[in-house]
C-alpha cells in the first residue's frame, strides 16, 4: 500500500522583499487506494505541491515521504502535455521510460496501451495522433512501469470536452483496476467530483482550507443529482473562502 | 425541435460551368501546373541563349567567336562525360580529387563545429568568448581565406581543405549552438521525472532534438564548402574542379567554362538528392507528412521545404 506524509511542509521563493509563501504549513497523510484531486485557484501552490512530490521542487521546511509497505515508492507522472518522443513510435515511447526491454516488458506495454485503447496504433508516430490519443499514450506510459503511486498534472485540461470526458471514465477503470493512488491537481472542479473520492482545497498562499471527502459511488455522471450536489458543495467551500472571485 | 440542414452544392448555390470554360479547364490546368512551369523554364533559357547570340551577331560580330553556343557546350560536356578531353585530369578524376578536399574540409568542420557549437550552447562564458571570432569568421569572403592559404601553403591540399573548413564552420557552430539552446526542457523534464538514465536520455533525446540542426549544418557546411574549395583550388590548386574551369579559362575556351560551371551545378545538385536527401528522409521520418499535390511530390520535392511552398503558394 502506498502512504504520502506531508509534515509541516513549507515552501518560499526568492528573498527578501520578493519573497512569496507558494505553501504554507501543510500537513497530509494520503494512503492505500485512494483518488485525490487538489483544486484552487492559479497561484495556490497546487502546481508547487506537485513539483514537491515529484522531487522537481524541495521544500523550504518540513518533510515529505512517499512509500509503499515501507520502500520508497515508485511514482510514475502524467503531464499537462503529453510530452512524448516525437521521434520515436508509441511503444517505443513507454519502452523509453522502462528499465529494460524485454520480452515481458513488451508485452506489458502492449497491455496498457489496449487498456487505453492504442493497442493497434504502437507503431505510429506521436505527430500522427490526434491530441486525445497522445494524452492517452501519456497516461499509458505512467501507468506501464506499474507504478505505486500516479501524479497528474491537469492531463485534460488542453483537450476538448468530449474527448476529456472519454478519457476521464478510462482514467476512473484503471485507477479501479490497477488499485494505485493517484494524485490529481485540476482547477476544474467538476472534474474532480467526477473522479476522486478525496478533495483538498487549496487557498492563495498555500494553505490547505478543506479536505471534502466524496463517499458516492462511482462510475459518476455529472448530470446525477448527487454529483451535481457534490459539485456545488466544493464550489460553495470556494465562495466561502473567496477564492472564485480571485 | 425541427433539423434543417443546409448542404453545399445543390441546386441553385453554385452556377452552372460555362461550356467555354470547360473546354479551356483543361489547357489552363497544365499551364498553371508547376510541372510545366519547370519544363518550360530550360526551354526559355535556352532560347534567350540562342536569340542573344543572334542578337549580338548583328551588333558585334567577332564576338561570337568567344561566346559558347549551347551546343558547342553540350558537346563539350559530353567529350568531358566520356573522359575525351584535353585538360591534365579527365572529368571523374578532378572531381574525385576535388570531392575527397570536400568531405575532409567537411569531417573536421563538423566535428569540431559541433563540439564549439555545443560548448557555446551549454556555457555563457563559452559564447561570450567565440562568438565575435565566430561571427567574424562568418563575415569574411571565402576568397580571402583561399588567398591566405594559398600563400602559406602553396599548392598542395591543405590551403583548399583549410579555405573548406574555414568557410563552413561558422555554419555548423552557429546551427549547433542554436539547437542546444532549443533544445526540449519538457522532455528533459520527463525523462527525469521517470529516472530514465543519463546516456539514455542523451542518445534518445538529446541527439534526436539536434537533427534538425545538424543537417541545417551539414547543408550549409557542404555548400558554402564547396564553392570556397573551387575558390581555393582557382588560386592554390594544380588539379581538382577549380583549378579545371580555371585551365578552360587560360585556354580562352568558353564554353569550356560554362560547361564547367554546369558540372558544379550538376555535381550539387547530385550529392543533395542522392546523399542528403535519402539521409534526411530517413532520420525525419517521424515528421508529419504534408498533404501535398502528386505533381509536387513527383519531384521529389524535399518535405523540410514544405513550409515556404506552402506560403509561397497561399501568399
Amino acid at each position: 500500500m502506498a502512504e504520502i506524509r506531508i509534515k509541516n511542509l513549507h515552501k518560499e521563493f526568492g528573498v527578501g522583499d520578493d519573497k512569496v509563501v507558494a505553501l504554507e504549513d501543510v500537513n497530509l497523510d494520503i494512503s492505500g487506494h485512494s483518488f485525490v484531486s487538489i483544486v484552487g485557484p492559479s497561484g495556490c501552490g497546487k502546481s508547487t505541491l506537485l513539483n514537491i512530490l515529484t522531487g522537481i521542487e524541495t521544500p523550504t521546511n518540513g518533510t515529505v515521504e512517499i512509500t509503499s509497505d515501507g520502500h520508497v515508492a515508485a511514482p510514475g507522472y502524467v503531464f499537462q502535455a503529453a510530452r512524448l518522443l516525437p521521434w520515436r513510435t508509441v511503444t517505443d515511447n513507454l519502452l523509453f521510460v522502462q528499465e529494460d526491454r524485454s520480452e515481458g516488458t513488451k508485452e506489458r506495454c502492449q497491455r496498457y496501451l489496449e487498456m487505453v485503447q492504442l493497442g493497434d496504433k504502437g507503431d505510429k508516430f506521436p505527430g500522427e495522433l490526434s491530441g486525445g490519443m497522445q494524452q492517452r499514450v501519456g497516461i499509458a506510459r505512467a501507468f506501464s512501469i506499474e507504478p505505486d503511486v500516479l501524479f497528474m498534472d491537469e492531463p485534460f485540461s488542453h483537450l476538448d470536452a468530449i474527448t476529456a470526458r472519454a478519457l476521464r471514465r478510462e482514467l476512473h477503470h484503471m485507477w479501479d483496476e490497477t488499485k494505485k493512488m493517484v494524485v490529481f491537481v485540476t482547477h476544474d472542479v467538476g472534474e474532480a467530483v467526477e473522479l476522486s473520492n478525496r478533495i483538498l482545497v487549496f487557498a492563495k498562499g498555500g494553505r490547505l482550507e478543506d479536505d471534502i471527502q466524496i463517499d458516492l459511488p462511482f462510475p459518476r455522471d455529472p448530470a446525477d443529482d448527487e454529483v451535481a450536489v457534490a459539485k456545488a458543495h466544493v464550489l460553495r467551500k470556494f465562495e466561502e473562502l473567496d477564492l472564485l472571485a480571485s | 425541435m425541427t433539423v434543417t440542414e443546409t448542404r453545399p452544392g445543390t441546386a441553385g448555390s453554385q452556377p452552372a460551368p460555362n461550356p467555354g470554360q470547360r473546354l479551356f479547364a483543361i489547357p489552363t490546368k497544365i499551364a498553371k501546373s508547376p510541372l510545366s512551369a519547370r519544363v518550360l523554364f530550360p526551354i526559355v533559357l535556352f532560347a534567350v541563349w540562342e536569340l542573344s547570340l543572334i542578337a549580338v551577331e548583328e551588333i558585334w560580330p567577332f564576338a561570337v567567336d568567344v561566346l559558347p553556343t549551347p551546343s558547342e557546350v553540350g558537346g563539350f560536356m559530353w567529350d568531358e562525360f566520356i573522359t575525351d578531353t584535353l585538360a591534365r585530369k579527365n572529368l571523374y578524376e578532378t572531381f574525385f580529387i576535388s570531392l575527397r578536399r570536400l568531405l575532409s574540409g567537411f569531417a573536421i568542420a563538423m566535428v569540431l563545429g559541433t563540439a564549439l557549437g555545443l560548448a557555446m550552447g551549454l556555457s555563457r562564458a563559452t559564447n561570450a568568448f567565440c562568438h565575435d571570432w565566430t561571427m567574424a569568421i562568418l563575415a569574411m569572403p571565402a576568397l580571402a581565406w583561399a588567398l591566405f592559404n594559398s600563400i602559406i601553403f602553396g599548392f598542395d591540399d591543405r590551403g583548399p581543405i583549410l579555405t573548406v573548413i574555414l568557410a563552413g564552420i561558422p555554419f555548423v557552430i552557429v546551427n549547433v549552438r542554436e539547437g542546444v539552446r532549443n533544445t526540449p526542457r519538457e522532455l528533459f523534464d520527463m525523462a527525469r521525472s521517470f529516472q530514465v538514465p543519463q546516456s539514455k536520455v542523451i542518445r534518445h533525446v538529446l541527439v534526436p532534438s539536434l537533427m534538425p540542426f545538424m543537417f541545417a549544418a551539414a547543408r550549409y557546411c557542404f555548400s558554402i564548402g564547396w564553392k570556397g574549395l573551387v575558390i581555393a583550388e582557382v588560386f592554390g590548386g594544380q588539379d581538382g574542379a577549380g583549378w579545371t574551369i580555371k585551365f578552360w579559362y587560360d585556354a580562352h575556351r568558353a564554353h569550356g567554362v560554362v560547361g564547367y560551371a554546369a558540372f558544379f551545378v550538376i555535381f550539387a545538385i547530385l550529392f543533395e538528392r542522392l546523399v542528403f536527401e535519402p539521409i534526411s528522409r530517413r532520420a525525419f521520418r517521424w515528421r508529419p507528412q504534408l498533404q501535398t499535390e502528386v505533381v509536387e511530390e513527383a519531384f521529389g520535392e524535399h518535405h523540410e521545404h514544405y513550409g515556404e511552398e506552402e506560403t509561397a503558394r497561399h501568399g
